[in-house]
């Protein structure tokens, strides 16, 4: 049988299933869903936390920007920044003093209000050094919270956070941040309830359990209503919400399904409206039969791999740029991944704001070998055993693998692989428990800065060990301080050489989104940071 | 009875009267035959594999069939038949290794704790339930945390929890044995306890120990799957018939053959073992009356 024909039986299989489940055997969870306003969305992973100043991952913001909220929003089709909690503000003509005013219908769900108090508080707790939040340097903007955060001041008081009467809050700026009301929208900056914290434990550690089902107490357009381990988390609508009117739906139910292949089973069974991806080798098959479910966006986003520097071998950065200049990106993404990403010889992804870097390298194996050979392993003669790890899941595998065959190919490296689940990879990186690991960042914000500034010394996000005193002068100095644009990317570019020179992490690909949408799911526009408004989202069955 | 049939009946002992009595069994011989057909191929897979398991041809991808490649390519283009020889031997050998391993504790011990009764049975049986009332898979877990990964290892640790089960059906045979006249006739005839062991009761129990291990062989490798899945057991660019099924699995619509021929290797060597184990407990059962 020919390829052709056994793809037409497929083909025919496929489509002889969505008609089943669109049609067969009684309602499904997402008809359902669409009947009672109940969105069902695939979430990658078991969420690490539900504490905003703890986690750093994608599937937790999906959750935590449906019970939080703070200052601002953002426009999901624009990203341009709109009132959330704070109803103006007024920013000063040197750009430094940004005067929040709250508005006073903005409540927890437990009825209290939210006061310009509780985001200093919060704010407080989030840079306190116990409470290891590793986005702490996103306050770095303000004055001195970067001393707090480090511990070189005990005081909050001078801190650049002034409440001024219950719904005033004033922020001073280090230097003029054009991109610092889009921090406010990332959820290490979300307020948390004061009280709640304080009933459950110590407020400044982690390991408090008023994350719970029944403890949470949120400011956001949801309200957590049960966290079941490894099955769902649902939230609610919040009938306190000061927007609760144009609140559509009636709840979100987050399924955390780190296999692709079943995520995609679940969506064709009509189990799931939206999914976080779709498996590689079924894009072609959506693209053909049914495009209108498969939505490819472009996404302001990377996918990388990180170096440990403490592993005597990965030390040497010629080491580092034989690794990355073995690697065949252009088959990768053609073959491996398959969903029109883009192949990455620089950090941040093209035209971010206007800021392209310039590829610091090229597919190179002869210069590799010979590089590796410098460093002392001819051929990869005497290289120690290596391990990459990644977390469970087919894509990060079917790529470990094809990456694997590359080193051992062009430079004669043995590579083990590893993989582990989600929350425990998360933690064996964040300890250095690990030599190289599988990585991606999605920008926090449009702006350069939001891929380079994770870089800088024992940055929350670096993870890598890696550290260059003339880096941190350019992220942290040089450019805040730039008077324009121009010269503001000049030393960005000039900070992303070095980082591209010294190589702790390995650029693979730009990043594209490709997942799964029902049709019936309404006003989820496309965005580069693939940010969805969970107020402005309605289901809506198509007649 | 003549002197003639008394003869020939002294010159068969229990091994030769199964081994002929097999050999009438059709089915038991083309289990066992493919078994060792099989066995044979995993073993000289370094030398008859078309192609080295690492070779990938990304532009290829995954193709089905064809003269190159005989059951296809996966979707990194690699070949298939490679794969499915390499997952073979390490299929067969956690199979066999790692059942032979809960064989020989679980048929010692339930032996000696059935034998013995009283007391000891009591604190050995107990000490099987604590045992069962541990999550396996966090057992397993552990012992791979805490001595890294290893692949002996794997095979002991799977060895050493599927063990239990068959203590205990062991010991449940064993306890009617004992019973039985021709184990008091041992006994006062003076033979001694770990003779009486040896020779009457654990051949005794090899029926159902037999059809229970033709059961054990398939979980243990499906097991074997499941911890690799988890980032335990084996990882690629390795692979057994456990973990090519798992991920066809996942792409069974875009590319079948990845799924149908690691599954038919899986099905081919589950079957042998069952028709061999149902051949073999019909053999060594001596209450079939000989005919």
């Amino acid at each position: 049988m020919s390829f052709r024909k056994i793809h037409a039986l497929l083909v025919l299989g496929l489509s002889c299933a969505l008609a089943l489940s669109a049609c067969g055997g009684g309602e499904t969870r997402v008809e359902a869903g669409d009947r009672e306003q109940i969105l069902h969305w695939g979430n990658g992973a078991e969420p690490q936390e539900l504490d905003p100043h703890i986690v750093t991952g994608v599937p937790e913001h999906h959750i935590i920007i449906a019970l939080l909220e703070g200052l601002v929003l953002k426009d999901p089709a624009t990203l341009e920044i709109i009132p959330g909690v704070a109803e103006r503000w007024e920013i000063s003509a040197d750009g430094l003093i940004y005067t929040f005013h709250l508005r006073a219908d903005a409540r927890w769900s437990n009825g209290d209000p939210v006061t310009a108090g509780d985001f200093a508080w919060s704010w407080r707790r989030a840079l306190t050094p116990s409470l290891g939040n590793l986005y702490a340097y996103m306050y770095f903007p303000i004055r001195n919270a970067e001393a707090f955060a480090t511990g070189k001041i005990d005081d909050f008081d001078q801190v650049g956070v002034e409440v001024l009467d219950e719904h005033t809050l004033r922020v001073t700026l280090n230097h003029p941040t054009p991109y610092f009301l889009q921090l406010l929208d990332h959820y290490s900056m979300f307020p948390v309830h004061r009280a709640t914290l304080e009933k459950h434990g110590d407020p400044f550690q982690r390991g408090s359990d008023w994350t719970r089902a029944g403890n949470f107490v949120g400011n956001g357009p949801f309200v957590l209503a049960e966290w079941q381990l490894n099955k769902v988390v649902a939230v609610d609508k919040n009938p306190g919400y000061w927007d609760a009117e144009r609140v559509r739906l009636n709840g979100i139910r987050y399924y955390p399904v780190e296999n692709v292949s079943t995520e995609e089973r679940m969506f064709r069974a009509g189990q799931l409206h939206v999914t976080g991806s779709i498996p590689p080798d079924k894009i072609a098959v959506y693209r053909k039969e049914s495009p209108e479910l498969l939505r490819t966006e472009p996404y302001l986003g990377n996918y990388f791999y990180r170096f440990n520097l403490d592993v005597p071998q990965l030390a040497d950065p010629r080491v580092r740029r034989a690794l990355a200049m073995s690697i065949d990106r252009e088959q990768i993404v053609e073959h491996v991944t398959q969903g029109g990403q883009i192949p990455a010889y620089a950090f941040t992804p093209p035209d971010t704001l206007g800021y392209t870097a310039p590829p610091a390298f090229a597919h190179d194996p002869e210069a590799a070998r010979a590089l590796l050979a410098e460093a002392g392993y001819p051929g990869g003669q005497g290289f120690p055993p290596t391990e990459l790890l990644y977390n469970t899941s087919e894509g990060h595998r079917k790529l470990a693998v094809a990456i694997q065959q590359m080193w051992k190919r062009e430079l004669g490296i043995e590579i083990t692989l590893n993989n582990q689940d989600w929350k425990v990879y998360l933690d064996s990186v964040n300890n250095g428990n690990y030599q190289i690991a599988r990585a991606g960042w999605i920008g926090d914000y449009v702006d350069p800065n939001s891929f380079l500034d994770m870089w800088v010394t024992d940055g929350g996000n670096n993870r890598t060990g890696w550290s260059d005193p003339r880096y941190d002068q350019l992220v942290l100095e040089c450019a805040p301080r730039a008077p324009d644009r121009e010269r503001r990317y000049r030393c960005f570019q000039e900070a992303e050489a070095l980082l591209m020179e010294a190589m702790p992490i390995i650029p693979v690909y730009f990043a594209t989104r490709n997942y799964l949408t029902r049709p019936s799911v309404r006003g989820m526009p496309p965005n580069l940071l693939g940010y969805p408004l969970f107020k402005q989202i309605h289901l809506q069955a198509a007649d | 009875m003549s002197d003639e049939a008394l003869q020939a009946e002294r010159g068969v002992s229990l091994w030769r009267d199964a081994w002929l009595r097999l050999r009438r069994n059709r089915l038991a011989v083309a289990g066992g035959v493919t078994l060792i057909l099989l066995c044979v191929l995993a073993l000289l897979t370094p030398w008859i594999a078309p192609y080295d398991y690492r070779a990938q041809d990304l532009a290829l991808g995954a193709s089905p069939p064809s003269a190159a490649h005989w059951l296809g390519t996966d979707t990194l283009g690699r070949d298939l038949l490679t794969h499915v020889l390499w997952g073979g031997r390490i299929s067969l050998a956690v199979g066999f290794v790692a059942t032979g391993v809960a064989l020989l504790i679980g048929v010692l011990y339930g032996t000696i704790a059935g034998y013995a009764g009283g007391r000891v049975d009591a604190v050995m049986m107990r000490l099987v339930d604590i045992l069962y009332a541990l999550p396996f898979m966090i057992f397993i877990i552990l012992l791979m945390v805490i001595f890294g990964r290893n692949l002996v290892l794997l095979f002991l640790a799977i060895g050493a929890v599927e063990w239990l089960t068959m203590a205990r059906i062991v010991r449940g045979q064993v306890q009617t044995l004992k019973q039985q006249e021709f184990i008091e006739a041992a006994v006062s005839l003076g033979l001694s306890r770990w003779t009486i062991i040896r020779r009457h009761l654990i051949p005794n129990t090899l029926g159902p120990v037999i059809v229970y291990t033709t059961l054990t062989i398939p979980s243990v490798m499906l097991l074997e799957a499941f911890l690799s899945f988890l980032g335990l057991g084996i990882q690629p660019p390795a692979s057994s018939w456990g973990l090519l099924i798992s991920y066809g699995a996942e792409t069974m619509e875009e590319y079948p053959w990845l799924l149908i021929f690691p599954g038919v290797a899986l099905s081919i060597t589950l079957f042998s073992l069952n028709f061999l184990g149902d051949g073999l407990r019909d053999a060594l059962d001596p209450r079939i009356a000989k005919d």
